[in-house]
């Protein structure tokens, strides 16, 4: 198979904060780099930076500080993030926001004295987390986009990567081989140096939130090349995701947290506000407890006609609703619903991957040359991730990717050869779906999403968990027999929704195998035979890898570099309960 | 359902059934038609809800966002008819190449330059300043190409820069932190620039998230015309 080759000292896979970030800071410290930006749709418009509602958390408040940002980030991951990871997302967000405000132009939302407005967000001990109404993403990413936009570099839009290609020894990448959707030809774009910022986005379940082109590419990318990921079993579910039956892609997206802080309510089929049973913070309790708790009441069968629950806010004035969320009004309307004076039928939904590759807190990893920020990378936020943590977490990190990028391939002038055995067998794979009889693709993304969703999900048994494991086994060779209908490569959707399949099953087992070797209940990880949450003390993080289709997950003991359970760096009382919640 | 297939060189409608249900987008029908019976169906989306503005195409001859435009209110006569968008290049199918649209972006300096660092104190501003306001009303674009693709002078005169650069232009002049404008008015005051406008409103008319580029590039050309008395431009 004929491709063509390209050169350029770094790439950045991915469009989203991470991304975005890292460019201009690469340019910034080095405007002679050739820099090529990389991702699947659009430049800036796809990916889920965009879709941040909430906000992001920087300590900038008077009487706040970083040392309680990262307290609030340690308690809210129960222990388990890695706390330089923590402590450096916590301290460079104050520049990052000063830079996103100074340098790139967002404007967040200021009180009337025009100061910034932080608002509550649920976990959080302060008031931190700035915004720019209920649409912060489109904000930040719309300004770093343009800027982006009109510097010099290359985009190579609509290009999708297959595979990361090392040396021949396989302690470097060397290059990244790609697929031009446009076209469908293949491109092998070698480089000196890669950043991996595809995003997660948890898509393999039955119901999620992130966009349609999230599909774990980056992580099934890392394991091929043997690279370390850690807490994979750690998959944040968000309580409200509007329901409108399977055939619509409407299903899963976010009717933001803000509904449940203002006073909604969370009703069964019978009308009954069943969260009172589960919690005494009732519908504001954090996303896992109301989750697990929807999901419960729904597997008593207590459920609207798609199979959830409602949510309802006419009793605080359809007017006033409207008024305060007129973007989720808006967008429920257009889709048929009432958010305002009527009941929407909601359903938690796969929402965010708290697990990534192995990194360390300047964004290096195993493979030299590669680098990996957002949530393609994991560790900052352990066990379960604060709201208004995400979009800080990927402009942060990507940002000192850029600036790391930059000052590791200053002076590096030769160019190493890729491993041209893995190029072939790469694109052999990729090619393998226009070998094969055609069969029912869409069959196959049906059922891994109820493998997951039934056997994976958000109340999980070691019994559940091994029969997903023996039914991810049987779809992925099912998958690998199944061809595509149409040979033409030229944009050809569904020649993606394979590959994009293959990516997530090849994840969903890492996930399985996770939750399955962790036989406690921490965070976003609920096991229903394991309930305790076991030793803090003896915290651990698992870290899978593959080798020759075999999984191999281990414990890692938790280095509590900074802080250990049971102390604390801020001197009063906010966190004598870790599990006290605050909402808007 | 008639849909648009087709390249660059040559196109034509081409004609589907498919099944109605109660909740249903028009990215619900496409997507229908991709799994279920034309696999090679071209088509652009992302974020599911309007916030990305990727899916944007020709519904019964309007330009819309395909994931929020709900079946039951488009339907005629149980048909739906779908093209790409007016006034962009074809990619395939009902994908357009929105390269020409950006590159009109940072022709009109649609992009911030201020004059403060990542080490200075985010400035305290007021928020209901007229500048602000102006600023903010105009803010909430989200780049989908709608605006171009309904204005008429886009399609008579391919230099001009476009409802959605000069809305950009014009939030960023009211932007008390820029340290660009004059740069950005000349770009903006250019051939290419607000003067072209024959205000039709169709941007205005058709922007799903209710913006005014009219009124924008309105300002723009008072803007303009100011800068021009006093010798700036």
């Amino acid at each position: 198979m004929k491709y063509q080759t390209h050169k350029t000292d770094i790439l950045i896979l991915g469009s989203g904060g991470a991304g975005l970030f890292a460019a201009l800071h690469v340019k910034k410290a080095a405007p002679d780099l050739q820099v090529t930006i990389a991702v699947k749709g659009l430049v800036g418009k796809c990916g889920c930076t965009r879709m941040v509602q909430g906000g992001y958390n920087v300590a900038l408040g008077a009487g706040d500080s970083v040392e309680r940002h990262f307290m609030d980030t340690i308690h809210g991951g129960k222990w388990l993030p890695h706390q330089d990871m923590a402590m450096k997302l916590c301290e460079t967000a104050i520049i990052r926001v000063q830079e996103l405000e100074n340098e790139l132009g967002c404007f967040f939302d200021r009180n009337s004295d025009g100061s910034l407005h932080h608002k509550a967000f649920a976990g959080q001990t302060f008031d931190r987390t700035v915004h720019k109404g209920d649409l912060t993403g489109i904000e930040i990413i719309s300004r770093l986009m343009e800027q982006v936009r009109a510097m010099p570099l290359q985009m190579l839009e609509e290009y999708r990567a297959l595979a990361l290609i090392p040396n021949q020894a396989g302690d470097s990448i060397t290059a990244v081989l790609m697929v031009d959707m446009r076209s469908g030809e293949f491109h092998l774009v070698r480089t000196k140096s890669v950043l991996l910022a595809t995003g997660g986005g948890p898509t393999m379940y039955r119901y999620h939130t992130p966009s349609g082109e999230k599909s774990m590419d980056g992580l099934s990318m890392a394991l091929r090349v043997g690279l370390k990921l850690r807490d994979m079993e750690m998959v944040q579910f968000h309580p409200t995701g509007l329901l409108a039956g399977l055939d619509t892609r409407m299903t899963g997206t976010v009717l933001e947290e803000g509904l449940r802080g203002a006073g909604g309510y969370l009703l069964n089929d019978q009308g009954v506000r069943f969260m009172l049973d589960y919690d005494p913070a009732a519908e504001r309790a954090t996303r896992d407890i109301v989750s697990r708790a929807i999901y419960a009441e729904m597997r008593k069968g207590n459920t609207s006609p798609h199979g959830g629950v409602y949510i309802s806010m006419s009793h605080l004035g359809a007017d006033n609703v409207k008024r305060q969320f007129s973007g989720m009004v808006r967008r429920c309307a257009d889709c048929g619903f009432d958010l305002a004076g009527g009941q929407v039928e909601v359903v938690p939904t796969a929402h965010y991957f708290m697990g990534g590759v192995v990194v360390e807190p300047d964004t290096r990893c195993e493979l030299t040359g590669l680098y990996v920020a957002g949530e393609d990378a994991g560790g900052a936020h352990g066990a379960n991730r604060l709201g208004g943590n995400g979009v800080a977490n990927s402009t942060v990190f990507g940002g000192i990717a850029g600036d790391v990028m930059a000052a590791d391939i200053a002076g590096v002038n030769h160019w190493q050869d890729p491993d041209m055995s893995r190029v072939e067998v790469e694109i052999e794979r990729a090619m393998l779906p226009f070998q094969k009889s055609a069969g029912n693709i869409n069959a196959i993304r049906t059922r891994l999403m109820d493998i997951m969703w039934d056997d994976v999900g958000i109340l999980r048994t070691g019994e559940r968990l091994h029969r997903g494991l023996e039914k991810l086994a049987s779809l992925k060779s099912e998958l690998l027999d199944t061809g595509l209908a149409n040979d033409n490569r030229v944009f050809n959707l569904s020649w993606h929704d394979w590959l994009n399949l293959q990516s997530l099953i090849d994840v969903s087992e890492v996930v399985a195998s996770a939750a399955l070797s962790r036989e406690n209940s921490l965070g976003a990880h609920f096991r229903e035979d394991y309930t305790s949450i076991g030793s803090l003390d003896n915290s651990y993080f698992t870290v899978a890898t593959r080798m020759r289709d075999e999984i191999e997950i281990n414990k890692s003991p938790v280095v509590f570099s900074i802080v250990k359970p049971g102390e604390s760096l801020i001197d009063d009382d906010s966190f004598v309960d870790s599990n006290r919640e605050r909402s808007q | 359902m008639s849909v648009w297939r087709g390249d660059a060189n040559a196109g034509e409608l081409q004609h589907f059934q498919v099944p109605q249900q109660e909740n249903q987008t028009i990215l619900d029908l496409v997507t229908w038609i991709q799994r279920e019976t034309e696999p090679g169906l071209a088509y652009r989306f992302s974020c599911r809800v309007g916030m990305c503005g990727s899916c944007a195409m020709m519904i019964n001859g309007i330009p819309r966002w395909a994931c929020r435009t709900h079946v039951q209110k488009v339907v005629q006569g149980n048909q739906v008819t779908i093209e790409p968008l007016r006034n962009m290049p074809v990619i395939r199918d009902l994908v357009c190449d929105m390269s020409e649209f950006f590159a009109k972006w940072k022709q009109a300096e649609g992009q911030f330059r201020g004059g403060k660092s990542r080490y200075d104190a985010v400035e305290q501003l007021k928020p209901d300043t007229p500048k602000r306001r102006a600023a903010n009303a105009a803010i909430e674009c989200i780049n989908c190409g709608i605006c171009y693709s309904a204005c008429d002078v886009v399609s008579w005169n391919k230099s001009y820069l476009g409802p959605a650069a000069l809305n950009r232009a014009w939030s960023l002049l009211n932007d008390e932190r820029d340290q660009h404008s004059l740069l950005r008015l000349k770009a903006v005051a250019s051939d290419a620039g607000c003067h072209n406008c024959h205000s039709h409103q169709s941007c205005t008319q058709y922007c799903p998230n209710e913006l005014n580029p009219t009124g924008a590039i309105a300002g723009l050309k008072r803007m303009a015309a100011v800068a021009a008395l006093r010798g700036d431009i």
